[in-house]
């Protein structure tokens, strides 16, 4: 029986591909399609689609509706209508009807057995080719050449006074070892990430299509294992930070004083706004990410087309989002200001670091009291003073 | 010849020689060392707090697991794993067949390959942060820690990245980082793998033959 139904689905698109062929043998041996490619008559009127359709295919019929319903009738994938009023199209029924067989297809999500061309899966891939890919690359390269803009014209961020030589306890083990922990698996996704998305277009022509292949294959491989590790350290951080990341109304004057770069000294709480806004971020985005993952990793767990489409593009536009900022978290938190990556390597920071950046913390922690516009220590005024 | 089959063939046989001997070599030479006589009379038996002292210490005290349940989850994580993959993987067990020659016990299935490679690359990464984040880890590690965690870190990645086993470049490389590791092995501090049960049974034997719990 099998054998029968193998023989009568080859038989059919053997059917289909002889419909094709004659299709495109009337299209260029109809005389008027030959006369007006060689010379159009001067008076004529333009005949046939306008929307780059190949033209004429069916003589007086119009071949555009032909073409339109082979691509999915209304462009968008949407339902075929069996025929536009007035015009029969019967080229189109016939093909389908070859190629479905009399057995029903199954109903998967990359079965086309509604129409010949998965118009879903063009739009889709336009939009893949025309933004995701080209704007990836722009957008990341972008951001580097901010942050050797603003290293050249700023230079390292340094403490005002200087270090204290006192330090202050900032992040716990617990902290530290959570956030290094998404770090690691966020810049091993990262790489094997761009590696997939953008290899083709930017490695190929350098290493060649078998080195990026060997690298694209392995990148698949780290990125589908360390996934699952980048959504456990998400959930670790998630939690763990979460306390102090809720923003305030000092984080509205830290908006209006542009964080102190305007001039002038910002006052921050534990957190001050642009952290707080990228842990939202990293939460919100990386649990986007983490569901996206999980729908390409495990297609099976929707049928729907759509929804590994969209899929594909949510991650894609969220890793882009991710690492971009995450190259300004991890040049400020490190070489870009002076006394920062502290916090997270030994776990408590100097008190002038403290007090100059995250002074309301720095009082609540010490019970000191600080000038807001200064960041100097109110205390050590009046001893001055003395 | 190509790299897979150098670092396959001769590479793998010359690096496994010098891991074997040279292992060997270091467990003499601390076995030879051995100990000073207690001339106090003996409390307790001493081969009893050897093995108390090594079984003992796979379990912590209440406050120290309290307080270090995360490098004990990484360490157990990451150890259990390592050795789950080392000696059940599918690949690791075909290539063991192939060298020696005789069939070996069933490997693992994917689904519990890749469950097992995830607990134990989060347990080293969790391992590895607390190492240069603690202020005494940071203080009393120094670069053979750190290399010991990074070659068995690419030890693992290549393996892992090799997995769809499609190219030989991949394997090539898990295989080079392998003989790398062999070789590197016994002359750092990753020898703990079989010097722990001695330092362990060291300090155990001390105790008990003093009549102490160690």
């Amino acid at each position: 029986m099998q054998r029968f139904q193998n023989l009568f689905r080859a038989t059919a698109l053997m059917a289909a591909a002889l419909l094709l062929t004659g299709l495109t043998w009337v299209t260029w041996a109809d005389p008027t399609h030959a006369q007006s490619s060689v010379r159009p008559p001067g008076e004529a009127l333009p005949l046939g689609a306008t929307d780059g359709s190949p033209s004429n295919a069916l003589g007086d019929r119009s071949d555009a509706d032909v073409w339109r319903q082979i691509r999915g009738a209304d462009g968008e994938g949407g339902a075929l209508p069996s025929t536009s009023p007035g015009r029969k199209v019967p080229v189109y029924e016939d093909i389908l009807r070859e190629l479905q067989g009399p057995v029903a297809r199954d109903n998967s999500s990359s079965a086309t057995n509604t129409r010949l061309i998965q118009m879903l899966g063009d739009n889709w891939r336009q939009v893949r080719l025309d933004y995701i890919l080209p704007y990836a690359g722009w957008v990341l390269a972008g951001v580097l050449g901010i942050l050797v803009l603003f290293r050249l014209l700023r230079g390292k961020i340094k403490i005002r006074e200087g270090r204290s030589g006192k330090y202050i306890p900032r992040f716990s083990m617990a902290h530290r070892i959570a956030h290094w922990y998404l770090a690691s698996s966020f810049i091993i996704m990262g790489i094997t990430g761009l590696i997939i998305l953008l290899g083709r277009p930017l490695l190929a022509p350098y290493i060649g299509k078998e080195a990026t292949a060997i690298m694209a294959s392995a990148s698949l491989q780290g990125h589908n294992l360390f996934g699952p590790v980048f959504i456990l350290a998400l959930l670790i951080v998630t939690f763990r930070f979460m306390k102090g990341n809720f923003f305030q109304w000092a984080d509205f004057k830290w908006i209006i004083k542009g964080g102190g770069l305007l001039g002038g000294h910002a006052s921050s709480n534990h957190y001050n706004f642009g952290e707080k806004t990228w842990y939202w971020i990293v939460v919100i985005v990386g649990l986007v990410m983490s569901a996206t993952g999980l729908l390409l990793e495990f297609p099976w767990l929707t049928e729907q087309l759509i929804w590994h489409q969209m899929s594909t593009i949510l991650h894609a536009a969220g890793a882009i989002l991710l690492i971009a900022i995450a190259m300004g978290h991890a040049y400020i938190g490190s070489i870009g200001m002076e006394g920062s990556i502290d916090s997270m390597l030994r776990g408590e920071v100097d008190e002038n670091w403290a007090k100059e950046h995250h002074d309301l913390w720095y009082e609540e922690v010490t019970g000191k009291k600080i000038d807001h516009k200064t960041g100097a220590t109110l205390d050590a005024k009046a001893e001055a003073a003395e | 010849m190509t790299i897979l089959e150098f670092v396959e063939g001769p590479g793998f046989y010359v690096s496994g020689t010098i891991f074997a001997l040279a292992a060997l070599w270091r467990l003499a030479g601390i076995i030879r060392l051995g100990k000073k006589k207690d001339i106090a009379p003996a409390r307790g038996s001493a081969f009893t707090g050897f093995l108390k002292g090594n079984l003992r210490h796979f379990f912590p005290r209440g406050l120290f697991a309290q307080r270090t349940w995360m490098h004990l989850l990484g360490g157990y994580g990451f150890h259990l794993g390592l050795f789950a993959l080392l000696l059940f993987a599918a690949p690791h067990i075909a290539f063991a067949e192939k060298l020696w020659g005789i069939e070996l016990w069933p490997a693992m299935p994917r689904w519990a390959f890749i469950i097992t490679a995830e607990v134990a690359f989060a347990g080293l990464i969790v391992l590895w942060v607390r190492r240069f984040s603690d202020p005494v880890m940071r203080l009393i590690s120094d670069w053979d820690d750190h290399i010991g965690s990074w070659l068995t870190f690419l030890v693992m990645l290549t393996g892992c990245l090799a997995l769809q086993e499609s190219h030989d470049a991949l394997r090539a490389l898990h295989m080079g980082f392998v003989d790398i590791w062999l070789i590197y092995f016994p002359f750092s501090r990753l020898m703990h793998s079989f010097t722990f049960f001695l330092s362990r049974g060291a300090t155990g034997a001390s105790y008990g033959r003093k009549g102490m719990t160690p």
